[in-house]
C-alpha cells in the first residue's frame, strides 16, 4: 500500500525520477553455475530525496550500486530490467558513454577512505583531476575550484590540505575530500556506500551532519547504501531492505521502523543494540578483584641511537604512549566494558593483560604481581585468554577446528589426553556449534561460526577473563546480537570476567556492568552502567554518547 | 625521509664494506699455493721465493698485511698488480669503465622495456599477449647466459651476414657507433633475464595496484582509461620493479664475468678471470671490493628512489 502511495506522488510531480530501476535482475558466473545476487529489483529515487538500501553482507547491497555504476566485473550477468537516469537508459550506454557519465553526472562516496584515494597522489589533484576531466577546466582553475569544494565540506584550512598526501590527512579529512570529489561536478546522483563505517564514532556523527548540509544546499538525489538501520533513519527519506538479493520491505523510513511488516526487517530491528534492553548476566554478588592494573603504560616506538647521539631534539619526538598510567580493576564474574577511539588505547590494555605487550607498571592478579611482560607465566596465561577481532587471522587455516580448539587443552593439561575428543564437542555445543564442526577447515565456516569457534578456543583453557577485543565489529547485526548473547550466557556458565573492548556504545550499555572510556591513551572516565548518563560524566564520555546513531526504532520514528 | 635514515644506511654500507674487506683478504690469503711461487715458477730457488715473499711482504703476520692493505685502500692505493706492473688503480679503473658501460646500456635497456612490457602484461591478464609474455620471461630466466650469448652469437653474428660483432671492444669516445655494434649482444645476453625478472614482477605488482579501492574510485569518478593507467596504477607498480631492480646489480654483476668472458670485452669480469689465472692478489682483492661497494652502493640508491617515489615510505 506504502509503495503505491509512494508512486503515484511521484507521478503527480510529473518529474522524471532521478534514478529509476525497474525489474532488474543480477547472477554472477561462478564454477556452480549462475548465482543470483538481484532479483526484479524496483526502486526509485525521486529528485532531490535520499533513499536508503538497507542489508547485510551478502544481501546483494553492493552488486546494485556497481550496477548503477555500470562497474560489474566480468563474471556478471544481467538477466532483465532496466536502470535510468533520470529517464536516460544506462544499460544501453558504451563504456565511453558510462565514463563520461561517472564522476560528472553520478558519483560515488565509498566505505574506506583511506583506501580509495591514491597514496601517492596529492588530495588537492585527486579532487581536481574530476573538474579537468569533466568541466575542462585548466589546472590552475580546478586547483582554485578544488579548494572551494573542499572549503564547502568544513575543511578549516583547505589550501594546505590540497597540498597534502592521503596518510598526512585523518580519516575524517580523508572522508571529506573524497565528499568534495563527489560533490564537485554537481552531479544529479550520488551514490554514498557505507560512507561512515571505517570512521570512528565522533568523526562518522561530523559526516552525516555533512552529509545532511550539503544534501540542503546542493538538492542532490541519493542513495545511501548502509547495513546499519540506526543509522540510515537519520539521513533518508524512504528507506528499502534488502535480504538475499530481493527487496523484503520499503517505505518511509520511519513507518518501517514503527511497523516493520516482512519478518527479516522486524528480526534486522530486533539485532539493533537498545541501550535499555539489558542482556548482561547478574552483576557478581560482592566484589571480589581479579586483576589490578597499577600505572600501566606503554610506549610504542624508540629513537634510534644515531638520532639520540646528532639531534637530541628529533628524538624526543619519536614514538608515542599507547597507554599511559592507567589504573583501574577488574573483578571476579563481571563484564567491564571498555570504549573509546580507534588509537584510543584499548587494544594496547587487551594485549597487556593477555602478555602480548612489554609495559611499565604492574599488573596484579589476586594479590601475586607481575611487574613486567617477561614475568608473566603459564599459569596467568591460562587464567587469561582473548579473543580478537578478525576470527579469519586468528584462526589457522590449515588447522582443523578440532586441532585448534584442542590445543589449549593439550598446552594447559585441561582434561586428560583420552578424553579431549568429548571436550572438544561438548565446547562446540557450548558455542552452539554441531560437534561434526572438528573435522572443518575454518574456511568451511561463516564469519560467525569462526567467530564461535574463537571463543571455544578461550574457553577451553578454563580462564577467569577472557578479553574481548572488537569481537563482533567484523560481523553483521544479526550475528553480532548472537555472538554478544552466547559470550554472555558462557560467563552465566562459567563464572569468568569479561574484558569486553567495543567502539559500539549501544551495544556495551546491554551487556557491561561497569564502563571504562580511554581516550589518547588515557582513561579518562570509569563508571558503572546506570550512571552511563549521569551529569558528571567526562566531557568526553558525554561527546561520545551524543554522537552515536538513534539507537531505538521509537525514537527513529519521532525524529523522522 | 629523515636525515638520521639516511646516516643509518650510510654507516651500514660502510659497515659492511669493512666486513667485505676482512672477508676478501681472509679469502685470497687462504687460497692454496703460494703466490710467489705462482710468479716466479716452480723452479725458483728458495732464496729468489723469500726475497719476493718479503717484497710483498708475505712474511710478516696475517693481521699486518691486513691492517697495511686497508691503510692504502684508504689512502686511494690499492698495491701494484703482481703480472701486469702497473698500478692496481689504473688497472681496475679502466676495466671498471668499460664494464660499468656494458652494465649501464644492459640496465637502462631492460628497464625502458621491461616496465611496459609488464605493464602491458598486466593489463591484458588472462589473454594471448599477456601468456605470450609469460612463456617469454619463463624462457629468459631458464635459460643461462652461457645457452642465451651462444644463441645470440649463432643467429645474430654467423659469419655469413655478421649484422653484429662476435666480440671485442671500440670506445665510445673513439668511435661511437663501433660502440654501438660491440655492445648490443653482451648487453642482450646480460638484459634477457633481467626482463623476464622485472616485468614479472611489475606485472605482478600492476595486477595488485589494478584491482585496488583507489584505482575503482579513479574508474568511477570518469577519469580516461589513459590518465587511469599512466598517473595512477603504473606509479604505484614501479617501487618494487625498482627494489628488484637494485637486487638484479647483484646478477648483472656475477652475469658480467661470463659476458666479458664470452664476448672479449675488457671489464671487470675478465680482469677478475685473468688475476685469479695468474694468482694477481692485489686486482682481486681490488676488483672484489669494488663489485660489493656496487651493489652495496645500488641498494641505497634504490631505497632512496623508493622513499621518493612513494611518499608514504620514510624510514625502514
Amino acid at each position: 500500500m506504502r509503495v503505491q502511495t509512494m508512486s503515484q506522488n511521484v507521478t503527480a510531480a510529473a518529474e522524471k525520477p532521478a534514478l529509476s530501476i525497474i525489474d532488474y535482475s543480477l547472477s554472477y558466473k561462478t564454477a556452480n553455475g549462475l548465482v543470483a545476487a538481484l532479483k526484479n529489483i524496483d526502486l526509485t529515487i525521486p529528485k532531490g530525496k535520499t533513499v536508503g538500501l538497507v542489508g547485510e553482507s551478502g544481501s546483494g547491497k553492493s552488486s546494485m550500486a556497481w550496477s548503477v555504476m555500470r562497474y560489474l566485473p566480468p563474471n556478471a550477468v544481467e538477466t532483465g530490467g532496466a536502470i535510468r537516469l533520470a529517464g536516460e537508459e544506462l544499460l544501453d550506454h558504451t563504456p565511453w558513454q558510462m565514463a563520461d557519465i561517472r564522476g560528472r553526472r553520478m558519483s560515488m562516496v565509498f566505505q574506506d577512505p583511506s583506501t580509495s584515494l591514491n597514496p601517492t597522489i596529492r588530495l588537492g589533484e585527486q579532487i581536481a583531476e574530476v573538474l579537468m576531466r569533466h568541466r575542462g577546466l585548466t589546472k590552475a582553475q580546478a586547483w582554485a575550484e578544488a579548494e572551494a569544494a573542499l572549503a564547502r565540506t568544513g575543511i578549516t584550512r583547505p589550501k594546505e590540505m590540497l597540498q597534502r598526501f592521503p596518510h598526512e590527512a585523518s580519516g575524517g579529512e580523508k572522508q571529506r575530500v573524497v565528499i568534495a570529489t563527489a560533490f564537485a561536478c554537481e552531479p544529479e546522483l550520488i551514490i554514498f556506500d557505507e560512507p561512515t563505517t571505517a570512521l570512528d564514532i565522533l568523526t562518522a556523527r561530523q559526516i552525516l551532519d555533512l552529509f545532511n548540509q550539503l544534501r540542503d544546499e546542493t538538492n542532490v538525489s541519493a542513495l545511501y547504501i548502509s547495513h546499519d538501520l540506526g543509522l540510515v533513519s537519520r539521513v533518508v527519506d524512504e528507506v528499502s531492505v534488502l535480504h538475499k538479493g530481493v527487496i523484503v520491505e520499503r517505505g518511509l523510513v520511519g513507518e518501517v521502523f514503527a511497523r516493520p511488516s516482512a519478518p527479516y526487517t522486524k528480526q534486522l530491528i530486533g539485532a539493533v543494540p537498545n541501550p535499555d534492553r539489558w542482556i548482561g548476566v547478574d552483576a557478581p554478588a560482592e566484589p571480589k578483584t581479579l586483576i589490578k592494573l597499577d600505572g600501566i603504560g606503554v610506549h610504542y616506538g624508540a629513537p634510534s641511537k644515531i638520532q639520540k647521539m646528532f639531534w637530541p631534539e628529533d628524538a624526543e619526538k619519536v614514538g608515542f604512549w599507547g597507554a599511559k598510567d592507567v589504573n583501574f580493576e577488574v573483578r571476579k564474574g563481571e563484564l567491564l566494558g571498555v570504549v573509546g577511539e580507534s588509537g584510543s588505547g584499548k587494544s594496547t590494555i587487551a594485549n597487556v593483560l593477555a602478555g602480548l605487550q612489554d609495559f611499565q607498571g604492574n599488573l596484579e592478579i589476586e594479590g601475586k604481581t607481575v611487574g613486567s611482560r617477561k614475568a608473566i607465566d603459564r599459569a596467568y596465561r591460562r587464567r587469561v585468554q582473548i579473543v580478537f577481532q578478525h576470527p579469519d587471522a586468528s584462526l589457522n587455516p590449515r588447522q582443523k577446528i578440532g586441532t585448534i580448539i584442542a590445543r589449549p587443552l593439550k598446552l594447559y593439561g585441561v582434561v586428560p589426553r583420552e578424553k579431549i575428543k568429548a571436550r572438544i564437542a561438548e565446547l562446540l555445543e557450548m558455542v552452539r556449534l554441531p560437534a561434526e564442526y572438528a573435522d572443518r577447515y575454518p574456511h568451511q565456516l561463516s564469519g560467525g561460526e569462526k567467530q564461535r569457534v574463537a571463543i571455544a578456543r578461550a574457553f577451553a583453557a578454563e580462564p577467569e577473563l577472557v578479553i574481548c577485543d572488537e569481537v563482533t565489529a567484523a560481523l553483521d547485526v544479526s550475528v553480532q546480537a548472537a555472538v554478544a548473547e552466547l559470550l554472555v550466557k558462557l560467563q552465566k556458565d562459567t563464572g569468568a570476567a569479561c574484558l569486553f573492548i567495543t567502539h559500539d556504545l549501544n551495544l556495551i550499555r546491554q551487556l557491561a556492568h561497569r564502563i571504562a572510556v580511554m581516550h589518547h591513551g588515557k582513561l579518562v572516565d570509569f563508571f558503572d552502567r546506570p550512571d552511563a548518563r549521569s551529569e558528571d560524566r567526562d566531557p568526553y564520555t558525554k561527546a561520545l554518547l551524543d554522537a552515536v546513531p538513534v539507537h531505538t526504532p521509537v525514537e527513529a520514528f519521532e525524529i523522522a | 625521509m629523515t636525515r638520521a635514515y639516511l646516516l643509518r644506511r650510510l654507516l651500514a654500507v660502510f659497515l659492511v664494506l669493512a666486513i667485505v674487506t676482512f672477508a676478501v683478504f681472509a679469502i685470497t690469503t687462504m687460497l692454496p699455493g703460494n703466490a710467489a711461487i705462482m710468479i716466479l715458477g716452480e723452479y725458483a730457488t728458495p732464496e729468489a721465493v723469500a726475497a719476493l715473499e718479503k717484497q710483498l711482504h708475505l712474511d710478516q703476520p696475517w693481521y699486518a698485511q691486513y691492517l697495511s692493505w686497508v691503510a692504502g685502500i684508504l689512502h686511494g692505493d690499492f698495491g701494484t698488480s703482481l703480472r701486469l706492473s702497473l698500478p692496481v688503480t689504473q688497472v681496475v679503473g679502466e676495466a671498471f669503465v668499460n664494464s660499468a658501460m656494458l652494465g649501464a646500456t644492459a640496465l637502462v635497456a631492460v628497464t625502458i622495456t621491461a616496465i611496459p612490457l609488464g605493464a602491458l602484461a598486466a593489463l591484458k591478464r588472462g589473454t594471448g599477449m599477456d601468456l605470450g609474455l609469460g612463456l617469454f620471461s619463463y624462457l629468459g630466466t631458464a635459460l643461462p647466459e652461457f645457452v642465451t650469448a651462444t644463441l645470440l652469437l649463432v643467429f645474430f653474428a654467423a659469419p655469413q651476414h655478421g649484422l653484429f660483432p662476435a666480440g671485442g671492444f671500440v670506445a665510445p669516445w673513439e668511435n661511437l657507433a663501433g660502440f654501438g655494434a660491440h655492445v648490443v649482444l653482451p648487453a642482450a645476453t646480460l638484459g634477457l633475464v633481467l626482463m623476464a625478472h622485472i616485468s614479472r614482477q611489475v606485472r605482478s605488482e600492476m595486477s595488485e595496484v589494478l584491482s585496488s579501492d583507489y584505482i575503482r574510485a579513479a574508474r568511477l569518478k570518469g577519469l580516461t582509461e589513459k590518465r587511469v593507467i599512466r598517473r595512477h596504477a603504473l606509479p604505484n607498480s614501479l617501487a618494487p620493479a625498482i627494489a628488484v631492480i637494485s637486487l638484479d646489480i647483484g646478477y648483472l654483476l656475477g652475469g658480467i664475468i661470463v659476458v666479458e668472458e664470452i664476448f672479449a670485452w675488457p671489464g671487470l669480469g675478465r680482469l677478475l678471470i685473468y688475476a685469479l689465472e695468474n694468482r694477481d692478489l692485489p686486482v682481486i682483492q681490488a676488483v672484489t671490493l669494488l663489485l660489493a661497494a656496487v651493489y652495496a652502493l645500488s641498494n641505497l640508491l634504490s631505497d632512496i628512489v623508493i622513499a621518493l617515489l612513494d611518499p608514504r615510505v620514510r624510514y625502514a
